[in-house]
C-alpha cells in the first residue's frame, strides 16, 4: 500500500529528493552567490511548470504567460512595499492599497489567486482560438498587458522599477512552492481533465467526437496555469526586492520556453530537468562573462555571449532531439523488475 | 480636412511598410507553416549592415557610404544571404516538424540574431545621417508630406504590382502559389521543394532589405530592437489576413497600420499611450469573429 | 420523443463544398438493434454523411433528428455526448497516449466517473482482444490493432449509434473476419445501432442485414446485401468508377 502510493508519487517524488539534497548543498555548504543561483533556478522551475500545465498538456504554445507573472509581482508589490512612498509614487492605487500595508502571506496567496482571475479572463476569449492563431494571440496577450503596465503611470509607475519589497524568499522557500507546483501539475496531469486535455493535443478532432470540450479543457489548464505563474511572479518579487514590467516580457518567454523545449514539454520531468539544466549552464557562462581566472589568467567571454549560446542550444535541442532531453516521459520507478516505459507514462498506474 | 488627409497619408505609409513585412511572412507561412519571428531580426540586419561595427554611438558609415544603388544592393544581398542561412542551417532541418515547433524555432533564431549582433554592435541604438533629402516635406496642395512616405507608398505599391506579376506569371510565381495551397500535391507534380523555399526565403530576405531601408530612412536610427515591432505588426497582419493567403497578408499589413496610425491620430490624449494595446485587442477580436482570417485560403480547412 | 420516430434519420440532406456538391438529397433511417451497411464508390459522399450525422459538417439543407429531436447546430461534440459516436477513416487515436488511457478519454466524455471510464475501458480491451496491450502507446500498436481500438473507443461513449467509418480498411482476410464477427455482435452487446461504411463486401456481407448505396452523392437504392449485389444500376455504379475489382462486388 505505501509502496504503490510512493510509486504513484514517484514522478514528484523522484524529482523533489534529488533538488532537495541540491537546496541542502547550497544552503549549507555554498558561498552567498551560489545560494542565489539556487533559489533563481528554483524560482524559474515554479515559472517553467506552470508553463508546462497548459503548453505541455494542451499543446498550444503560449507566449503570453510571463504576464501573469506580472500581474502577481504588481499586485503583491501594491500589498507589500514602500508604505511612505507608495501614496505619492502610486497615486492612482484604491485606498485600501494606497494607504495600507498587508502581510506577505495574504499578499502573496491573494496575488497568485488574482494572476489566475487574469488567465480565466483572458482565457474565456483566447482559448475560442486554436493552433497558431492561438499562440499568436497569447503573444498579442502579452503586448497588451506589456502596454498597459508600461503606461499606466499612477498605479504601476511606468516603466520604472518598484523598490523597496520585503526580501523573504530562502532557498527552502523556493523550494517548498516548487514542491507544491509540482505536485499542483502533477495531479492535474492524472486527472480527468488532465487526461482529457492530453487526449485534445493529440488529436482536436478525435477528442470532440469523444465527447470532449476542447475549449473547456484547455480553459481549465489556463487558468491553473495562470495560479501557478502567479506564484512564480510572487517569489521573483520578494526573492529581488524589485519589480518593472519589462522584466516579464519577451527576454523572460524566450527564456522559459527554452526551459520547457529543452526538458521536453510533455513531460513534468521535463519541464524541471530543462530549468536546472539551462540554470547551470547559464550560470556558468555568466560566470565566465564576468571572468574567470584560468592558470593565472584572468579570462571573459564577451557579455551577451550567454544569450546566443542559449539559443544555440535551442535551436540544437529542437534540430537533433526534438522532443526534449526526457523525450516527453516521467521518470520511471526506479525499483521496479523491467517495466516498460509506457507503463509509467503519465502515472498510469 | 487637410489634417485629416495628412493623417490618411501617415496611416497610408505606415500601412504599406507593414503590409511589405506581412507578404514576407505570409509568403514563408504558405509555403512551410513557418511564422517567421525572425523576419524581424534580418531587416535589423540589414540596416546594420550600413555602418561599421563598432561601439560608437555614431558610427562610420559601411555599406551607407557607397553611392546609393550600391548600398541599396549592399543590404538587400545582406539580407538575402542572412535569410538563405537561418532557412539552410534552422528551418530545413525541422521542415516536417509542426507549426508550434517551427514557431518557437524561429523563435530561437530571432533571440540569437539579436543577442549575436548586440556582441558586435553592442545595445545601444546609434543614430546614422542618411537620407537627408528624403526627410524634406513636399507641399502637395497644402498638405505637407515627408518625402520618405512618398517614396515608401511608391515603393510599395511598386512591389505589390511586381508581387502580383511574379505569382501570377512566372514559373517560379505559380510553383510557389502551387506550394502554398497544397504542398505534398505540388511535390507530386514535380514542384522542387528546396528550390521553392529557398526562393521563398530569398524573397522574404528582399523584403527585409528594401523595409530595412524605408525605416532608416524615416527615423535616421539604428535599434536592436528596431525589427520587433514591425514583425509583430505584421505577424498580426497575417493572422487576421489569414493564414496563406497573401493577398490577405498585404491587406491585413495594411488595416493594421492604418489602425495604429488612426488610433493614434484620434485617441483622446490620456489614451493615447495604450494605442497599441488597442490595435492587440482589436487582433484578438477579428480572430474571434473570423478565426480563419479575413481572406481564408483553402489550405487552411482540416478536411475530417 | 416521437415513439413511430426512433432511431437516427436524416431527411433530404444536401452538402455542397463550395461548387462541389458531395450529397445531393440523402434519406437515411437508422434503427436500433440494427448494423445498417453504406457502401458507394470512392467520393460517392460516405465520410461526408458521416460528418453530417456527428455535427462535423453542416447541411447545406435537410435535418438529422436522434430519436425524434433535431441534432442541427449541435457540434460534434455535443452530438457524441447526446449518444451518436463514430470512428474516422484514418484511426486517428491518441498517439501519445496508452490504449486504455485512449478509451477512458471517450468514456470522460460521456460523463462517467474516472474509476467508471477506467472498468469502461477495461471491458471494452477485453472485448475486442486488446486487454494485453493496455499500457502500450496507441502510436505504437499495430494497423489492425489501431483499427479496432478506434471503434472500442467510439463505443466506450455508450453511444446509442456508432458510426464507423471503413473500420476494415488495410486488414487482411483473417483480421477482417473477426471483425465481421465484432460488428455483427455490438447491437446486442451494447444495445446500439451501427451504421457500417466498407468497401469490403465479404464483411459487409457477414455483418448487415440491409444495405444502403449511395453514389455521387445520392441514394441509389437500399436492400439486403444480395438484392444489392443483383442491382444493375448498383453494379454500374462501381464499375464505372476506377475502384478495384474483385473485392468490392
Ligand atoms: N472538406 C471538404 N472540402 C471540399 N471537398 C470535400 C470535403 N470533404 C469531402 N469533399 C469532397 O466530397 C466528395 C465526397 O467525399 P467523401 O469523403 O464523403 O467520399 P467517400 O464516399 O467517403 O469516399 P472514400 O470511399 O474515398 O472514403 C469528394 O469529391 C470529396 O473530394
Ligand atoms: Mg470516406
Amino acid at each position: 500500500m505505501v509502496l504503490r502510493l510512493l510509486k504513484q508519487a514517484w514522478p514528484v517524488l523522484g524529482l523533489l529528493l534529488p533538488l532537495a539534497v541540491i537546496v541542502l548543498l547550497a544552503d549549507q555548504f555554498g558561498s552567498i552567490s551560489v545560494e542565489r543561483s539556487v533559489t533563481e533556478a528554483l524560482i524559474k522551475i515554479v515559472t517553467v511548470v506552470g508553463l508546462y500545465i497548459f503548453i505541455g498538456n494542451s499543446g498550444v504554445v503560449s507566449f503570453g504567460h510571463v504576464s501573469f507573472m506580472a500581474i502577481a509581482a504588481y499586485a503583491t508589490a501594491w500589498q507589500t512595499c514602500c508604505s511612505a512612498l507608495k501614496p505619492i509614487t502610486m497615486s492612482g492605487l484604491p485606498d485600501f492599497l494606497r494607504s495600507h500595508t498587508y502581510p506577505v502571506l495574504p499578499a502573496g496567496i491573494s496575488a497568485a489567486i488574482l494572476a489566475s482571475i487574469a488567465a480565466f479572463v483572458f482565457g474565456l476569449i483566447l482559448m475560442r482560438l486554436s493552433g497558431i492563431a492561438a499562440s499568436i494571440s497569447t503573444l498579442a496577450a502579452l503586448f497588451i498587458l506589456n502596454v498597459v503596465y508600461s503606461n499606466w503611470d499612477k498605479v504601476t509607475m511606468g516603466t520604472a522599477s518598484i523598490v523597496g519589497l520585503p526580501t523573504y524568499v530562502t532557498p527552502w522557500l523556493a523550494f517548498a512552492v516548487a514542491g507544491l507546483a509540482m505536485v499542483i501539475a502533477y495531479l492535474f496531469q492524472i486527472s480527468s481533465w488532465g487526461l482529457a486535455l492530453r487526449a485534445t493535443r493529440e488529436d482536436e478532432v478525435a477528442a470532440r467526437a469523444s465527447g470532449i470540450s476542447v475549449y473547456w479543457m484547455r480553459l481549465a489548464a489556463f487558468t491553473l496555469s495562470g495560479l501557478v505563474m502567479g506564484m512564480a511572479g510572487v517569489l521573483h518579487a520578494h526573492f529581488l526586492g524589485t519589480i518593472s514590467v519589462d522584466t516579464f516580457f519577451l527576454s523572460l518567454t524566450f527564456i522559459t520556453l527554452t526551459m520547457l523545449v529543452v526538458g521536453g514539454m510533455r513531460s513534468l520531468s521535463g519541464a524541471v530537468l530543462g530549468v536546472v539544466v539551462i540554470s547551470f549552464v547559464t550560470d556558468i557562462l555568466r560566470r565566465m562573462e564576468s571572468g574567470v581566472s584560468v592558470s593565472g589568467q584572468e579570462i571573459a567571454i564577451p557579455a551577451g555571449s550567454q544569450e546566443v549560446v542559449l539559443a544555440v542550444v535551442m535551436l540544437l535541442v529542437l534540430i537533433f532531439r526534438r522532443d526534449g532531453l526526457t523525450k516527453g516521459r516521467e521518470f520511471a520507478w526506479p525499483f521496479a523488475r523491467r517495466q516498460s516505459i509506457s507503463e509509467t507514462k503519465h502515472g498510469d498506474a | 480636412m487637410l489634417n485629416f488627409i495628412q493623417v490618411l497619408f501617415d496611416a497610408a505609409a505606415l500601412g504599406s511598410l507593414y503590409a511589405l513585412v506581412a507578404l514576407a511572412i505570409g509568403l514563408v507561412f504558405g509555403i512551410m507553416r513557418l511564422i517567421n519571428f525572425a523576419q524581424g531580426d534580418y531587416l535589423t540586419i540589414g540596416a546594420y549592415a550600413l555602418v561599421v561595427p563598432t561601439a560608437s554611438v555614431t558610427p562610420p558609415l559601411l555599406f551607407g557610404a557607397l553611392p546609393w544603388p550600391l548600398m541599396v544592393a549592399g543590404v538587400l544581398a545582406t539580407c538575402i544571404i542572412v535569410a538563405l542561412l537561418t532557412e539552410r542551417i534552422a528551418f530545413r532541418p525541422l521542415r516536417n516538424a509542426n507549426p508550434a515547433t517551427l514557431l518557437i524555432s524561429s523563435f530561437a533564431v530571432s533571440y540569437f540574431i539579436q543577442h549575436a549582433l548586440m556582441l558586435v554592435h553592442t545595445g545601444r541604438p546609434k543614430s546614422i545621417a542618411m537620407g537627408s533629402s528624403l526627410a524634406q516635406a513636399i507641399d502637395i496642395f497644402g498638405v505637407r508630406i515627408p518625402g520618405v512616405q512618398l517614396v515608401t507608398m511608391t515603393v510599395t505599391v511598386s512591389l505589390l504590382i511586381g508581387f502580383v506579376i511574379l505569382l501570377k506569371k512566372t514559373a517560379i510565381g505559380i510553383q510557389m502559389r502551387a506550394a502554398a495551397e497544397n504542398f505534398q500535391m505540388a511535390r507530386l507534380l514535380g514542384v522542387r521543394a528546396n528550390k521553392v523555399i529557398a526562393f521563398g526565403f530569398a524573397l522574404s530576405g528582399f523584403l527585409a532589405g528594401i523595409v530595412s531601408l524605408l525605416l532608416v530612412a524615416q527615423t535616421g536610427t539604428l535599434d536592436i530592437k528596431m525589427g520587433i515591432m514591425p514583425v509583430i505588426f505584421a505577424f498580426f497582419a497575417t493572422v487576421i489576413g489569414g493564414m496563406g493567403s497573401l493577398a490577405g497578408a498585404a491587406l491585413g499589413g495594411f488595416l493594421v497600420g492604418v489602425t495604429s496610425v488612426l488610433l493614434q491620430a484620434y485617441l483622446p490624449p490620456d489614451l493615447r499611450a495604450f494605442r497599441d494595446a488597442g490595435v492587440f485587442a482589436l487582433v484578438i477580436l477579428v480572430l474571434l469573429v473570423r478565426p480563419k482570417g479575413l481572406i481564408p485560403s483553402s489550405a487552411s480547412r482540416e478536411r475530417v | 420523443m416521437l415513439a413511430q420516430d426512433g432511431g437516427l434519420h436524416a431527411r433530404d440532406v444536401h452538402v455542397a463544398f463550395g461548387g462541389l456538391k458531395a450529397l445531393k438529397g440523402v434519406d437515411l433511417k437508422l434503427r436500433q438493434g440494427e448494423v445498417l451497411g453504406l457502401i458507394g464508390p470512392n467520393g460517392a459522399g460516405k465520410t461526408t454523411m458521416v460528418n453530417v450525422l456527428t455535427g462535423f459538417q453542416a447541411a447545406t439543407t435537410g435535418d438529422v433528428t436522434l430519436d425524434g429531436r433535431s441534432l442541427k447546430g449541435l457540434g460534434p461534440r455535443n452530438v457524441a455526448r447526446a449518444g451518436v459516436a463514430r470512428s474516422f477513416q484514418a484511426a486517428r487515436l491518441f498517439r501519445d497516449l496508452t490504449v486504455r488511457q485512449n478509451l477512458e478519454v471517450a468514456a470522460i466524455g460521456s460523463g462517467r466517473k474516472r474509476k467508471e471510464a477506467r472498468a469502461k475501458a477495461d471491458a471494452l480491451l477485453d472485448w475486442i482482444g486488446c486487454a494485453d496491450k493496455a499500457a502500450m502507446l496507441a502510436g505504437s500498436l499495430p494497423y489492425g490493432d489501431e483499427r479496432r481500438v478506434g471503434i472500442a473507443r467510439a463505443l466506450a461513449l455508450s453511444p446509442k449509434f456508432v458510426l464507423l467509418d471503413e473500420p476494415a480498411s488495410g486488414m487482411n482476410d483473417q483480421e477482417c473476419d473477426e471483425l465481421m464477427l465484432l460488428i455483427a455482435g455490438i447491437p446486442d452487446k451494447f444495445a446500439c445501432g451501427v451504421l457500417l461504411i466498407e468497401h469490403n463486401m465479404q464483411v459487409v456481407m457477414g455483418a448487415c442485414r440491409r444495405v444502403h448505396v449511395l453514389d455521387n452523392g445520392k441514394s441509389l437504392a437500399e436492400g439486403t446485401p444480395a438484392e444489392m449485389r443483383a442491382n444493375d444500376e448498383v453494379r454500374r455504379a462501381y464499375l464505372g468508377s476506377k475502384n478495384t475489382g474483385s473485392q468490392v462486388i
